[in-house]
């Protein structure tokens, strides 16, 4: 069985044709943290799902995706230099 | 899995397959997996497109008017519906209402009992008649009361001597003589209402996920013309959730008078500001986790009031004993 993860980090860079159908799918699991990167909680079944649709999707030969998988918010700090003008993982909109 | 809550004007939209919300920011996605509700607390457009997209993906809408009055929610068609449970929650109705009715306002007497403990134990010996009172002198009298009206009584007698005992432990520019709604004529009048206006909602999207039918209730009458069974099943976790984070903004100074109140409607509007602490208060602890007594396992404040509703419904359906969220279920 394998753990259960329910936070991701997805960095993507792939081809100019395909942004836009990456930018989709993710956008619809998870919220945009920086130009080509996601993140957020997540559910296990969802992973698999997101992986699939990205799957099918990039061209394997050229693109590149790379998702991290954590146990939650909790085990990893992070710094932020600079400012972010919009949170997507803010409550209030 | 997560609440949004719009706090400014602007447009949803429904966008590859998946929310865009549009103000004056810009683009704003909500990733459509990762919600069950959405607040809107201002003006928001929408069209059918949406409301089929949110309805397809089992999320609840709750739309408030400018005055942080409840409008209404917008409840997709239900999921889990059995007639089965409608039939025995409509008997136990008939049967069983001032048992239930009894459970649930000995609940609160238990649950107000824990949080003014803290302050008695802190030094305030003021409280102590109260807190003998709740654990004596009241069950006896809700014990010998057969008729609805009568617990109701008991309940609304508990609730003014809670009131009456703010004075005792919280902040003195926040302290009131009355409790005063439709509308609230203070800053605490506020916060009480505001504060349980989001709990009833929340409870009414926790429900959603089980077979009870919201429209019967036990404690409070059902004839009113909404769904009464959030009315019920919250009242315990008043206490708990609402007054708590209450006292804890308010005596922790993360909230005062001057700066989160709206000068202009005479201080009984939370402004732009207060409404961000609050909720972002509240939310943290509706998703506060506690270890659970009998299910050995990390719950949250929120799930627990789904489970109170999974009591009520195996109380009905099995005669389990019903016995409310209690805060002496936390180990």
């Amino acid at each position: 069985m394998g753990k259960n993860y329910n936070y991701i980090f997805l960095f993507y860079d792939v081809g100019e044709k395909r942004v836009n159908k990456v930018f989709k799918i993710c956008k619809k699991y998870l919220s945009h943290h920086q130009k080509s990167v996601f993140r957020g909680a997540i559910i296990p079944a969802n992973i698999i799902k997101i992986e699939d649709e990205l799957n099918k999707v990039i061209d394997q030969n050229y693109d590149f995706i790379n998702i991290i998988k954590l146990y939650g918010t909790y085990n990893f700090e992070e710094k932020i230099i600079g400012t972010n003008k919009k949170d997507g993982e803010s409550i209030f909109l | 899995m997560g609440t949004k809550y719009i706090l400014s004007k602007g447009e949803l939209h429904r966008q590859d397959n998946s929310l865009n919300f549009k103000n004056s920011n810009g683009n704003n996605y909500i990733p459509i997996e990762g919600i069950d509700e959405i607040y809107c607390l201002d003006e928001v457009s929408f069209n059918t497109k949406v409301i089929d997209f949110l309805s397809k993906n089992n999320i609840i809408l709750h739309l408030f008017n400018h005055y942080e009055g409840y409008s209404g929610t917008f409840y997709p068609r239900e999921k889990y519906m059995s007639g089965k449970a409608v039939i025995k929650q409509v008997e136990a109705f008939n049967e069983k209402r001032e048992l239930i009715a009894k459970a649930i306002v000995l609940g609160i007497a238990n649950n107000i009992h824990e949080v003014l403990y803290h302050y008695y134990r802190h030094g305030k010996e003021e409280l102590k008649e109260f807190l003998d009172w709740l654990k004596d002198e009241m069950p006896k009298k809700l014990e010998n009361s057969n008729d609805i009206s009568e617990i109701l009584l008991t309940e609304a007698d508990i609730w003014y001597r809670f009131y009456n005992s703010f004075s005792v432990f919280l902040r003195e520019d926040f302290v009131f003589n009355k409790r005063v709604k439709r509308p609230p004529d203070n800053p605490l009048n506020a916060l009480i209402s505001f504060g349980n206006t989001i709990l009833y909602t929340k409870t009414m999207g926790q429900i959603y996920q089980t077979h009870l039918d919201q429209r019967i209730s036990f404690l409070h009458s059902p004839q009113e013309r909404r769904f009464s069974l959030s009315l019920d099943l919250s009242e315990v976790f008043k206490p708990v959730i609402v007054f708590k984070t209450i006292f804890d903004c308010v005596n922790n100074r993360k909230l005062s008078v001057e700066k989160h109140f709206d000068k202009n409607l005479n201080y009984c509007l939370l402004n732009e500001s207060g409404k961000k602490i609050f909720l972002e208060a509240l939310e943290s602890k509706f998703n506060e986790t506690f270890k659970h007594t009998t299910l050995l396992r990390n719950v949250s404040y929120l799930k627990a009031i789904k489970y109170d509703g999974y009591k009520l419904l195996k109380y009905i359906l099995e005669d389990f004993e019903f016995n409310p969220f209690s805060l002496k279920e936390k180990k």
